[in-house]
């Protein structure tokens, strides 16, 4: 997941998004802001206006359907996103300490990003890795089985 | 593999054959599960696997195979090496090389890495419990094939069975058999699939949608991911049949963006069925043509509910529309589509190749087939499990999951996640189907099965569920949106002791409503989690409201420290043991008798609940609290510091018994500057402490010691004084008065020869022998019948007073003895027989004496109204002890002799005298209890903190505040990080040789030395520190 900077936005991977969808309707919009997100990092409001645009889709219908999701941020978003679990197995094991040891960590609230870009720290309803609660993940890897005197370490490893 | 298209089911059958052929050139197979276990390294034990069989070149020979979810994922990175069908759990890169040498080279086990059970590793996997009492179905390619390689899917059959239906049978046909196969939806509603694809092929209109939802949002559900990660042909397979038999030439499967592995998957296996002509334009050869789009979920659980799902695929916020028009008649794009969830349709490749009779042959009568739980929480073999409907509750955590770990007791299983209920012990033995489960107030739901034991706070669960509910809900009805929020903020203020009990008939009857009123199942069943908690846990509630106490100890608005919270008389545990680690005894004693005088006395004989709660027992063993409270009680100087000023004046306040809930409210009065005399009928004090502990536990100079301290507060005793009248005292001028006269005698068994010679009942033995006249037992065979502390105690005092055989006779199981587990070990060592499950029948005689007993065996029935299980007589398996003593120790009677006059405090239906929970007054104002003549026989922290509690309400009756003393902020001292990780394992205390105790009341257990108290309280993690 590639971050672009502000301040050089360009239009262009936006282009190839469109490009790969062709007739992109109302039904493609989950997937088109999926893509977007993955190449941008977040949803730009410029690359969003640029989307109702090119494809007729309301701008207010995109604003409605990016507010509503979970996944998606219209903010810059860290390089890397811890997600903990906070899932009934992982809760029932502990998962409120490990929630605690990353907020400690970081200094940042849930769905918060650290001053220097490097984290967001998000929590899930479930990761559905159960079994090896408390866990979390940072990016795709997983981590299990968590202590909170692990997470400094695990964390550590990303920079 | 060519790329070449199938035509036709003959070359699918010979693509099968071929490949089958090729892969007998391998002499094993290693497969290691990729999908799961990758969160522990199985990525990287296959890349070494594979590196290691290259080095050696065995690479030819043996397959190494990244697998989905072999099942137990307790034990992840799991690999199953074939053809020996060896398990092995907790695989790291280091044990390849003796796995490679042991077992590939040798076809041995490696025991190490095995499963073990009772004490034994069981190396192969049908051997294994875990998976014995299974019906691995839907599952039997999960963990045995690569998911990413369609081939290893086709060599077990996959597509067969499909294309043979699609090329041989009518669409109506298809679906009449699934119809009548009895298979319903495993998304958790359980709605009849045929039925639902009749509708919808019934539905007019040429352009039909088929959806796959595999938007598994239950917290604690992973079966369809699992399903997806693993065998993903499967359920391909499902949904070529479906959109088959409705007539459909779309499909998508719906999966959510959390589970990047099974998206990667599910896309491969697309690829490669279209590569090979079984899905899109002409599905081999038939002329059927369908396939399949994957869109990812954008992180809304309410997309789970289908028409919010189908929002969610037409671009839109997703959120529900009211039904009808059902999916089935109205809906992708406004088309007939049919839903079904991931489960479901991988359970239809079973009924077509099975057929229908051989589907219904596993299940209950209305709910037909398996089902896959997911089993996590508090169980030991958490994972992947299948089992048929109508299993039991107790083989799927028990049988199945090998019971709760730590030794801890089983309080509930949460099934259904947010739209679930929590099913208490009582249902552990009821059948699971569809229809049973709602009965007891719960759902099948999609398969989540959390389990949860004492430790677990059912409030905590209940506003947890509702937490996550409130911020899913999508908003657009608001019975959902305000009162799920409004549940939640009522759950939140119980959760803090905020709340009065009237709010819990407003929350039911608001849940009833929320129900009924919302427009989707993510509202109707929100409330699920609150009701079936309120049914089943109602107490827990009340007492976060009334007592301000969360018993599992977990509320953070009301629990400081776990320890503390669960000590009946609320000692500052973290704080003393911090004192006790700097070496501060006396500091650390005063601090522990701001709440508990008896500092030697619970150091030897409390049930230490504290313990149970300990922090630290997530990570290895709980703190040994009770041993660090006796080491302090032994090796203080401080016995003669008063707490306050010694009280001069006359007493104010009559307490009736010198238990140990009489002399701590003395004590407690004193502190706050009241004074009062202690009635005590018998020429000791001390009740229970003195005349039912014996001395071999508590020694008689602890004891006295401890009451000396108490009595010099300025305390009044006067022995041999009984109270036939409490209302006497009144008449005579005190003001107020603390009856506690225990549960001091027998409740007696009601059975043949109970009356014989030779049958003494447990606590007059007790009694007797503290009081100087131990009865001689020279040269007897002894039988106690009984598992409590009680029965323990009188069995070891026979033994000291000579006899020469001892039994203990139980009716249940030994866990289930509530006598403390070192208590038995001891009594055991010191050649005590323990008998369980036996239930006593008569006891037999010779000459008008006690010649033996009559017993006949049980087994362990279903759970009752309590949780118990019954036990029940074996027929015919009755047997004799012989015997001359029958010492029955079952039970104990509450005294309420003093209080039984007319216009008396009231007694409660058990015969205990009644008092409120929180002050512990009784009916009558001025006359307050505690103890066991309240509770029945309980422990002696819960008699200290009546007396200490009814203490604060007496001073404050008159006209004091009922003030303790402060008891926070001596220690801020925290063992650092190293310390916490470096602890040694927990203490224990050393105790005297064998040949010493059964000789003599010599005390048994020696305590701790200052090395192991000192490195023992470091093992605290100071939680009271955490806030």
């Amino acid at each position: 997941m590639d971050l672009i900077q502000e301040d050089s936005l360009s239009l262009e991977p936006l282009g190839e998004i469109l490009e790969s969808i062709p007739n992109a309707g109302n039904c493609d919009l989950i997937p088109i802001l999926q893509k977007i997100q993955s190449v941008y990092g977040y949803l730009p409001p410029n690359v969003l206006m640029a989307v109702s645009d090119r494809t007729g889709i309301a701008a207010s219908r995109i604003y409605g359907v990016a507010t509503f999701y979970e996944q998606f941020h219209l903010e810059p978003h860290g390089r890397h996103t811890i997600r903990c679990c906070r899932g009934t197995a992982c809760h029932v094991k502990g998962g409120r300490d490990i929630i605690r040891a990353i907020r400690k960590i970081l200094g940042v609230e849930e769905g918060e990003t650290t001053k220097d870009m490097l984290f967001t720290f998000e929590t899930v309803a479930c990761l559905g890795t159960c079994f090896l609660g408390p866990v979390m993940m940072v990016n795709n890897d997983y981590y299990g089985h968590l202590a909170p005197n692990k997470v400094k370490d695990i964390l550590e490893r990303y920079g | 593999m060519s790329s070449q298209h199938i035509k036709s089911i003959n070359e699918l059958v010979k693509l099968q054959k071929d490949l089958l052929s090729r892969r007998q050139e391998y002499k094993a197979r290693v497969l290691i599960c990729a999908t799961g276990c990758r969160a522990l390294g199985a990525q990287g034990v296959a890349a070494k696997f594979r590196e290691r069989l290259q080095s050696l070149s065995l690479d030819k020979q043996v397959h190494v195979v990244e697998t989905g979810c072999i099942g137990m994922c307790a034990r992840a990175p799991v690999v199953l090496v074939e053809p020996y069908e060896y398990l092995y759990g907790g695989v790291s890169e280091e044990d390849i090389d003796e796995i490679i040498s042991t077992t590939i080279q040798n076809g041995k086990a490696v025991e190490r890495l095995a499963v073990v059970q009772d004490g034994k590793p069981v190396p192969r996997i049908k051997d294994i419990d875990f998976y014995k009492k299974q019906n691995r179905l839907v599952l039997e390619n999960c963990g045995r094939i690569d998911p990413r390689r369609i081939e290893d899917a086709i060599e077990r059959g996959a597509y067969l069975s499909t294309v043979q239906a699609i090329t041989r049978k009518k669409p109506q046909q298809i679906i009449d058999e699934v119809t009548e196969s009895g298979l319903r939806g495993r998304g958790g509603a359980g709605f009849p699939t045929g039925v639902k694809w009749n509708f919808c092929r019934k539905s007019e209109g040429e352009e039909k949608y088929l959806i796959c939802n595999a938007d598994e949002g239950d917290p604690g559900a992973f079966m369809d991911r699992a399903l997806l990660e693993g065998d993903p042909h499967r359920v391909i397979e499902g949904m070529i049949v479906a959109a088959y038999a409705i007539g459909v030439c779309r499909g998508f499967i719906y999966v959510r963006a959390e589970y990047p592995i099974a998206v990667e998957h599910i896309n491969i296996a697309l690829e490669q069925a279209r590569a090979l002509g079984l899905l899109g334009d002409d599905i081999a050869g038939s002329g059927f043509g369908f396939d399949i789009e994957v869109r990812m979920g954008a992180g809304a659980f309410v997309c789970g509910e289908e028409t919010a799902l189908i929002a969610s695929l037409e671009g839109e916020r997703g959120m529900p529309n009211t039904r009808p028009p059902f999916p089935a008649q109205k809906g992708y794009l406004g088309k007939p589509t049919n839903i079904n969830n991931v489960e479901t349709f991988a359970n239809v490749p079973l009924v077509m190749k099975h057929g229908v009779d051989w589907y219904k042959q596993r299940g209950t009568e209305k709910s037909k087939g398996t089902k896959i739980f997911a089993l996590a929480g508090r169980v030991n073999s958490t994972g992947l499990v299948e089992v048929p409907m109508g299993a039991t509750l107790r083989e799927i955590v028990f049988d199945i999951g090998g019971g709760i770990p730590k030794g801890r007791k089983f309080k509930a299983a949460q099934m259904g996640g947010p739209s679930g209920g929590c099913i208490p012990a009582q249902y552990l033995d009821s059948e699971i189907d569809y229809d049973s489960v709602q009965q007891i107030g719960a759902i099948m739901g999609s398969g989540g099965l959390v389990v949860m034991d004492e430790n677990t706070c059912m409030v905590d669960v209940a506003r947890y569920f509702l937490e996550f509910v409130q911020s899913e809900s999508c908003g657009k009805c608001t019975p959902c949106r305000v009162g799920t929020k409004k549940m939640l903020q009522m759950l939140q203020a119980i959760s803090r002791g905020e709340a009065k009990v009237e709010d819990l008939d407003y929350l039911e009857h608001l849940a009833e409503h929320v129900k009924e009123a919302s427009l989707c199942g993510l509202g109707q069943t929100a409330p699920n989690p609150v009701l079936s908690t309120l049914r089943h846990f109602r107490e827990e509630y009340v007492e976060h409201i009334v007592l301000k106490t969360c018993r599992a100890a977990v509320c953070e608005g009301l629990v400081r420290a776990s320890c503390q919270h669960a000590c009946p008389a609320g000692v500052n545990v973290p704080e003393y043991l911090a004192l006790a680690a700097e070496g501060k005894l006396n500091e650390a004693a005063n601090l522990i008798r701001r709440r508990n005088p008896f500092i030697s006395v619970c150091g030897r004989v409390c049930d230490h609940p504290c313990e149970q709660r300990c922090r630290r027992s997530e990570i290895d063993r709980p703190l040994a609290i009770r041993a660090l409270k006796r080491y302090i009680a032994d090796n203080m100087d401080d016995y003669e510091t008063l707490m306050a000023r010694r009280v001069e004046e006359p007493a104010e306040v009559a307490i009736v018994g010198s238990g140990p809930a009489g002399l701590s409210c003395a004590y407690f009065l004193a502190i706050m500057q009241r004074s009062s005399v202690i009635f005590e009928a018998q020429p000791i004090p001390g009740g229970m402490l003195a005349l039912g502990i014996p001395e071999f536990r508590l020694p008689k100079e602890t004891l006295q010691r401890e009451i000396d301290f108490i009595l010099s507060h300025g305390v009044e005793l006067r022995i041999k004084s009984r109270i036939e009248n409490v209302k006497k005292l009144i008449d005579k001028g005190f003001k107020a008065v603390f009856v506690a006269t225990g549960a001091q005698f027998g409740k007696g068994i009601d059975i043949e020869g109970i009356e014989l010679d030779g049958v003494f009942d447990a606590l007059e033995l007790l009694r007797e022998r503290a009081l100087g006249k131990g009865r001689n037992c020279e040269g007897k065979t002894v039988v106690v019948l009984g598992g409590g502390n009680v029965a323990v105690d009188a069995a070891r005092s026979v033994v000291r007073l000579g006899a020469k055989k001892v039994t203990i006779l139980y009716r249940r199981t030994r866990q289930e003895m509530p006598a403390y587990e070192e208590e038995i070990e001891e009594a055991i060592q010191e050649g005590i027989e323990v008998i369980t499950l036996g239930i006593p029948k008569r006891i037999l005689s010779k000459n008008g004496s006690v010649s033996g007993i009559e017993f006949i065996r049980a087994e362990l029935g279903k759970a009752e109204a309590d949780g118990r299980r019954r036990p029940v007589p074996v027929e015919g398996s009755e047997s004799v002890i012989e015997c001359d003593m029958v010492i029955p120790a079952i039970g104990q009677v509450a005294s309420t002799e003093a209080v039984k006059y007319s216009g008396g405090p009231e007694l409660t239906d058990w015969g205990t005298i009644k008092v409120d929970p929180v002050s512990y007054s009784t009916t009558v104002g001025e006359i307050f209890s505690g103890g066991d003549c309240v509770s029945g026989p309980s422990s002696v922290i819960e008699a200290i903190a009546s007396g200490q509690k009814a203490a604060v309400h007496i001073d404050r009756l008159l006209g004091g505040t009922g003030e303790l003393p402060g008891d926070v902020g001596f220690s801020f001292v925290k063992p650092d990080d190293e310390t916490l990780e470096k602890a040694p394992p927990r203490a224990e205390e050393k105790i005297i040789a064998l040949d010493k105790r059964k000789r003599g009341f010599a005390e048994v257990v020696l305590g701790l030395d200052r090395e192991q108290a000192v490195g023992e309280a470091q093992r605290c993690f100071r939680c009271d520190l955490e806030k």
